[in-house]
């Protein structure tokens, strides 16, 4: 059988191919930069040299001359706007060109805009700014940081958890251990570049760029340009790989805004892999203390995790994973704390399971060393220590099936042929480790809005503005449609990516397929009630059935009796061409407020550890095979397995898909990135994809996903765990314990490389 | 440090204007090879740098004819003188593959190669591979069958190196293929539908 197209277990939905597939094979996927717009003008970032202090001057006359400019927008021309708010919708409080102050190597210091790609990149280039300028403090241990308790200065990070008498059951621990791990910055390198194009027709904005948030963005640039958000559009069809990078918006947007009204055309601007590096956002490095403590039956009876997180000096992005390690298992007492570590550096921002990468990653390094300082082997000793309700708040868990996850992956990696002792199992000059890891992500969800139309031709279209970031998410609330009304895919047109859409929430916090088939969902069910009522109405050819006795299969009502009606034929009834269904998803324990909110872009996430009955989350275990060539340390990942419970998974070929394209985001992580940072200029120094190295292909062989059945109804209308970021949260730690096994040498400091083998 | 970063500027106290003037009058015929102490001469063809140069390309067996900035990439030129937006831009340094095309049937970063350098010379884009009543391309199926992709930014790069690979002879073993398609990045990271897909379509395209 293919391996994409696994085969569905119970509550697993068919493995579909992607809708617009073959818009992406044939280069008929338009990406916001790919959108044909007439009468174009191209605009170039010219962007600071320093990272911290004051511009003075800026010398224009040598760009100006280049022919072709048109323009260029710089300090004064964004006055009549107001400058970028910090929060979900965007990425900084930073308007770079509303104060002269510089607050990160890389911030925006003019736009130029010409008549040619090639003229506005020449004219920028030739942009000089004169400086006055401050040493900046560029990271940990930099002097100049600030350190500052973390809990509260951000709304996704509300405390530090705890639970239990910490210091007195670690004090009277047996065995314990007391280590540091630390990860490095990070950036998404999403392989599509960032792009702004904008154009005004009188009014009316419309935008076309990359977005995660469609919805947020629109409401957030009538914000800043002052203006009715029913005048602003952001148009998003394809988006090129996301990972969380394409969530806020940037300042960019309403300054190539702004450079399209003063010309009054349209114009575009993207931006170069090397300076997304300083005007998007990043993952931030992390720093962690942990402390376990167990029992000699290795039980564990305290935990204690500290995180540092570096964040931008007017900024407060917080991750906090906390949160997540201190509820994975049965520790007895808990303490963590976090704090912020202000530097001059641009504002992070979520990627790719923000808080759980670096936090789980840490925590899932030290319950090795703490199994091997147990003599005990890692897949048992987490399996006693499996919680039967979490730790802080001592909810039960809606569901939680790691136990089968780690049998059925152990079982298929082979996990029995393990040979224990570290530096044992060889293969010629290699030496072979074997390590493993767990995976968690919370499931959340979101209020969502979506459209569905059904004709008497038997065609449905689904609207709804969520984002096709390549998760497959315009496929399986297709396939919602598709299941509850009884039409083939082929016959479902689904639109994205667009704010004239109903509104869905930010793809993001691994949401969107719970939050939109919810809503699809909804819809539908409202269009088959309506079907069954006519169907069975006094005089309908369905006449004296229940509603409840329906379904709808093959373009038909079917009655429990076996008696059907072609829909055809009960819309024809009705006197109706098509049906259609505008429908509000909003999840349990949503405020009042939450609808509003979701149309103001500002949607209230549910589920995960904030929900009274239950905390929700997802889990998965990794196993990981790591070659070490004895003589020159190169390491090599050949085999890895992982199994992941997720709820009902739509669709078994885009979920695979997902969760492969995480755990080999986690290779890279363990192995390949890290953005390095010169300490003497707070600058990020290998900023293309030459020198930030992520996995290639040659850099993959053995990979094996299980999608572990699971049944959870309490999660969602639709009972869908998001599983986008779920794969790649365990995966560095599993690489990094099966370093240790073949080793010896245990790292705790990311990424891996050869010269920390070298010992 | 008082001045912006630029690739061409930095250490060389020239410009990218400068420098290109300098190469074009100095080695029309091989622009890039221009040494240092040729690029820094003084500028005396300046005025003719931006005049634009026409250029004949023939893409995905159609002729075209264009009057190009001497700067242009071929891929620019695709995108946005022709309107081929299959063909993606994702680094514009060669180091991503997302701007693969096929001239005289090799795999060319199309980001890395001025649009003047290829006059006369036959293109295949994406939008040439698949029959005109619509017929895949062999590996564009196979792209789609084994889910070779999911935001599908890098797959028009991927799928013309693909059959650049097939074709050189570099797709007999999954090491090859994983060895030989690692100058096309999957930020997604699809890799292992990736040689899949082309396992599959191998024998066809070399037929095609």
């Amino acid at each position: 059988m293919d391996a994409a197209a696994p085969r569905p277990k119970e509550n697993q939905g068919e493995p579909l191919p992607r809708v617009d597939a073959r818009l992406k094979v044939t280069g008929q996927a338009h990406y916001p930069a790919d959108l044909p717009t007439a009468n174009i003008a191209y605009g170039a970032l010219a962007t600071s040299s320093i990272a911290k202090g004051k511009v003075t001057k800026l010398r224009l006359d040598d760009a100006r001359a280049v022919p072709g400019l048109l323009d260029i927008v710089t300090y004064g021309d964004m006055d009549k706007v107001d400058k970028p708010k910090f929060g979900n919708t965007g990425a900084t409080s930073i308007g770079p060109l509303h104060d002269r102050t510089i607050f990160h190597d890389g911030q925006i210091i003019a736009l130029a805009v010409a008549e040619t790609f090639e003229a506005a990149e020449e004219a920028a280039q030739l942009i000089r700014a004169e400086y006055d300028e401050e040493k900046p403090t560029a990271t940990f241990d930099s002097p100049g940081t600030a350190t500052i308790p973390a809990a509260g200065k951000s709304p996704l990070f509300k405390e530090d958890v705890k639970a239990g008498d910490f210091d007195a059951a670690y004090a009277d621990a047996a065995v314990k251990i007391d280590q540091r791990y630390s990860t490095p910055t990070q950036h998404h390198n999403p392989i599509e570049l960032f792009s702004t194009t904008a154009f005004w027709e009188g009014e009316q904005l419309t935008v076309h760029e990359p977005s995660q948030n469609v919805t947020g963005w629109k409401v957030e640039l009538a914000r800043q340009l002052k203006i009715d958000p029913g005048k602003v559009r952001i148009v998003s069809p394809f988006i090129g790989g996301a990972f969380g990078s394409k969530g806020p918006m940037t300042p960019r947007t309403a300054i190539v805004a702004v450079a399209a009204k003063r010309l009054g055309r349209p114009v575009r601007c993207v931006t170069s892999r090397m300076q997304a590096f300083g005007t998007q956002t990043y993952r931030a490095e992390t720093r962690h203390h942990i402390r376990i403590g167990a029992g000699k039956d290795g039980r564990i009876t305290a935990f204690a995790h500290e995180g540092w997180e570096v964040t931008s000096r007017p900024d407060a992005y917080v991750v906090g994973g906390t949160s997540a390690t201190g509820r994975m298992y049965d520790y007895g007492s808990v303490l963590t704390h976090v704090s912020l570590v202000q530097a001059d550096r641009n504002t992070p921002g979520y990627m790719r399971s923000p808080p759980e990468t670096p936090y789980v990653y840490a925590l899932e390094n030290a319950m090795d060393e703490m199994a091997v300082a147990l003599g005990m082997d890692p897949v048992e000793f987490r399996r006693i220590n499996e919680p039967k309700a979490e730790p802080i708040g001592k909810k039960p868990f809606s569901s939680r099936s790691l136990t089968q996850c780690y049998d059925q992956a152990a079982d298929a990696f082979g996990w029995v042929r393990r040979d224990p002792k570290v530096g044992a199992m060889r293969d010629g000059d290699w030496l072979v480790g074997m390590g493993c890891a767990t995976a968690i992500y919370p499931t959340a969800v979101a209020p969502c809005a979506a459209r569905v139309r059904l004709t008497v031709d038997g065609d449905v279209r689904l609207q709804c503005g969520s984002h096709e970031i390549g998760t497959g998410v315009r496929t399986v609330a297709g396939q919602m449609a598709s299941e509850r009304l009884g039409v083939s895919i082929e016959r479902i047109s689904v639109e994205m990516g667009d704010s004239s859409l109903p509104p869905a929430p930010v793809s993001g916090g691994s949401i969107s397929t719970a939050s939109v088939c919810s809503a699809v969902l909804k819809a539908c069910d409202a269009i088959r009630a309506k079907l069954f009522a006519a169907a069975s109405a006094e005089g309908g050819p369905l006449a004296g059935s229940h509603n409840e006795e329906f379904e709808l299969a093959g373009g038909k009502i079917v009655a429990n009796s076996g008696a059907s009606a072609k829909v055809e034929d009960v819309l024809k009834a009705m006197q109706v061409g098509a049906i259609e269904e505008y429908a509000e998803f909003a999840p349990k324990g949503a405020t009042p407020e939450a609808l509003k909110k979701l149309y103001a872009g500002t949607p209230e996430f549910h589920g995960g550890d904030q929900d009274e009955d239950s905390v929700k989350y997802a889990f998965g275990a990794e196993f990981v095979e790591v070659r070490i060539n004895r003589y020159t340390r190169e390491i090599r990942v050949p085999r890895i397995v992982g199994a992941f419970a997720a709820g009902r998974i739509m669709n078994t070929r885009t979920a695979r898909s997902q969760l492969m394209g995480g755990m080999i985001w986690g290779i890279g992580q363990a192995l390949h990135e890290a953005t390095e940072v010169d300490r003497r200029y707070a600058r990020y120094v290998n900023r293309d994809l030459q020198d930030y190295l992520v996995p290639v292909n040659a850099d993959i062989k053995d990979l094996q996903v299980i999608l572990v059945p699971e049944v959870d109804h309490a999660v969602n209308p639709a009972g869908v765990k998001g599983l986008g970021e779920l794969g790649n949260v365990g995966t560095a730690a599993a690489v990094a314990n099966a370093v240790y096994h073949a080793t010896g040498t245990r790292i705790r400091d990311l990424p891996i490389r050869i010269e920390q083998l070298l010992v | 440090m008082s001045q912006p970063s630029a690739p061409f500027n930095d250490g060389l106290s020239l410009s990218r204007r400068k420098f290109m003037a300098g190469t074009v009058s100095a080695a029309a015929a091989a622009p890039l090879l221009a040494s240092r102490a040729e690029a820094a001469t003084p500028v005396t063809a300046e005025p003719k740098l931006r005049q634009p140069v026409v250029t004949s390309l023939r893409i995905n067996k159609q002729a075209y004819e264009l009057s190009l900035d001497t700067r242009t990439s071929l891929l620019d030129a695709l995108r946005d003188h022709i309107g081929l937006t299959g063909t993606k831009k994702g680094c514009d340094h060669g180091q991503c593959g997302a701007c693969t095309v096929l001239v005289e049937g090799k795999r060319l970063l199309s980001c890395l190669s001025f649009a003047v350098m290829n006059d006369g010379k036959d293109i295949m884009t994406v939008e040439g591979l698949a029959s005109s009543d619509g017929r895949l391309h062999p590996m564009q199926q196979a792209f789609i069958d084994h889910d070779a992709f999911q935001c599908g930014y890098c797959t028009p790069g991927q799928i013309m190196s693909a059959i650049g690979c097939v074709n050189e002879g570099h797709a007999e073993s999954e090491n090859d293929i994983r060895e030989y398609m690692s100058g096309n990045i999957c930020r997604c990271a699809a890799y292992p539908n990736i040689v899949a897909a082309i396992l599959q379509a191998r024998e066809e395209t070399k037929g095609a």
